[in-house]
């Protein structure tokens, strides 16, 4: 237990917000309400917990005092309106802290909840953020690098959908589960590389990052079967791995090919790769594009020099990616492993070949590099300053223009 | 239960035409397969036969009167089901059923509930 009453409380809140949330849903019926309960509970611990001391449970005291906050907010609402019903039902409902089975079903519901098909796949991330991560609005807002009033209005609009368009609060049936994963796994996805190839001044936002892998976690937490949440948590942990090998001290992006290996986190990579590897025996019929995109990260982990990776076995994933995930960028990416196999000539043929990513800067960025390689510097140098047209933030792009301008 | 509107776009065809006698078999069968939970409905006449109401200046200003749909657009309002479902799941499913989920789309919209 931590030292003081608002430590504790934030620490309880940390770790315990979503399934507390989550029950006060189940509870409830109504997002908003359950999150202005928990609210309201939360500004009673301030005010109780350093006057009466810590509660037994943290966890147990804000989930009944948010349930009397929300009847509470009920009844002011009853007197205003005329209903009274709806808190008379939530007063039968009392009830002592939920067994875990229970409050995994709550969990799960609010997961796909946040991630239900009929919401934008923006809305999913702000909402998933907001309620199984726990940011505020401001700190969503932040995050995302939307101005705060529009993250609030977008976060109004997301919940005020599930209530009249009465997105249902439940746990996908087996048979529906596989038709309604795959987008709980990509808005995490989503979370992760909004964080890890940020589009802003900084080139990692690693609060972002760390909220990403807190719902991997939790995620196969509830689904400890699933071969893609696994593969998903393998893939963040991996690339995550390498974040203090990734930016320079200027702030600079390190490539893969320069990146002290030293600094990479064994922890994280031993982790990763124990997970790639259930995650591979968990799918053996249709190849999962999260747990092979891991396998591709863990051959690079699994280097310990750049020129020690194996980038036949690397080409190999890609491959096997492709028949499952046929895109453009995709393709890019086999290419430039092509590169180390085969060599840059080849590699800038593929390049070329792909279409559709005229408006791509990563294109633009993988064709300069290949070009620096093949000694076409001017060639090279318009190709950054297309990718940087095309929004590549300069941290991404200062190698290649250091190397252009080196000639080397 | 909550009732939804599912609101149909497809080409502005005139369901009134022999033509249309293919597509609108269809249509019945999608009623008959759902009259259980459906709660109202109807199929309009093409946009060419819409008339435009406008008053200019707020209440009892200026009528202005329009040939022609609110909006023009490639696809057209050409008819609507009012769905009685349990949640958004089950009209959305339903929906997929309606002909115009794959001539054109279906918006499914909840009803505000008025009591």
């Amino acid at each position: 237990m931590s030292a003081t009453p608002g430590d504790a409380l934030s620490a309880v809140i940390r770790s315990e917000y979503p399934r507390i949330l989550a029950t006060l849903i189940r509870v409830t019926g109504d997002v908003d309400l359950a999150e202005d309960a928990l609210q309201d509970a939360v500004v009673r611990a301030l005010q109780a917990w350093p006057r009466d001391g810590l509660p037994d449970s943290a966890k147990a005291w804000l989930t009944t005092t948010a349930r009397h906050c929300a009847i509470d907010r009920l009844r002011r609402e009853a007197v205003r309106t005329g209903k009274e019903a709806a808190a008379m039902s939530l007063l039968d409902a009392d009830e002592p802290e939920p067994p875990e089975t229970v409050v995994r079903d709550d969990l799960l519901r609010l997961v796909f909840i946040c991630c239900h098909p009929s919401l934008a796949p923006q809305t999913q991330v702000a909402l998933s953020l907001r309620t199984l991560a726990g940011l505020t609005t401001p700190e969503v807002a932040r995050a995302l690098l939307v101005p705060e009033a529009t993250m609030a209005k977008r976060l109004t609009r997301a919940k005020q959908k599930i209530a009249h368009a009465q997105i249902p609060y439940r746990v996908p049936s087996d048979d529906e589960l596989p038709d309604r994963l795959p987008a709980v796994v990509a808005t995490v996805y989503l979370i992760f590389n909004e964080g890890y190839a940020s589009a802003g001044a900084e080139p990692i936002r690693v609060g972002l990052v760390v909220e990403a892998i807190r719902l991997g976690r939790l995620l196969r937490s509830l689904m400890p079967d699933e071969a893609s949440v696994a593969g998903l948590l393998a893939l963040m942990l991996l690339q995550d791995s390498r974040r203090e090998a990734r930016v320079a001290a200027d702030g600079a992006l390190v490539v893969l090919a320069e990146q002290d290996r030293t600094q990479w986190d064994r922890e994280q990579i031993d982790e990763g790769v124990v997970l790639v590897g259930s995650a591979l025996a968990r799918s053996p019929g249709r190849p999962d594009p999260y747990v092979v995109q891991a396998a591709i990260a863990a051959c690079h982990a699994l280097a310990t020099r750049y020129e020690d990776t194996d980038w036949g076995a690397v080409v190999s994933w890609y491959d096997v990616l492709l028949t499952v995930t046929d895109t453009p960028v995709v393709r890019l990416n086999r290419a430039a492993a092509l590169a180390e196999l085969v060599g840059p000539a080849a590699s800038l043929a593929e390049v070329d070949q792909i279409v559709g990513l005229e408006q791509y800067p990563w294109w633009h960025a993988a064709r300069g590099e290949l070009l620096l390689r093949l000694g076409r510097f001017d060639d090279a140098s318009d190709a950054a300053d297309r990718a940087s047209a095309l929004g590549l933030s300069e941290p991404h792009l200062a190698r290649l223009r250091r190397r252009v301008a080196d000639r080397a | 239960m909550p009732t939804y509107a599912a609101l149909i776009y497809t080409p502005d065809v005139d369901w009134s035409q022999a033509d249309q006698a293919a597509m609108m078999a269809e249509y019945g069968a999608f009623g008959e397969a759902a009259s259980a939970v459906i709660r109202g409905g109807a199929a309009l006449y093409p946009t060419a036969t819409a008339t435009t109401v406008r008053v200019q200046g707020g209440k009892g200003g200026d009528p202005i009167i329009t040939d022609g749909p609110y909006a023009e657009t490639k696809e057209a309002l050409t008819g609507f089901y009012l769905l009685e479902c349990d949640d958004l799941d089950a009209a959305v499913a339903l929906a997929q059923q309606i002909p115009a989920a794959w001539d054109g789309a279906v918006e499914v919209r909840p009803i505000i509930p008025m009591d």
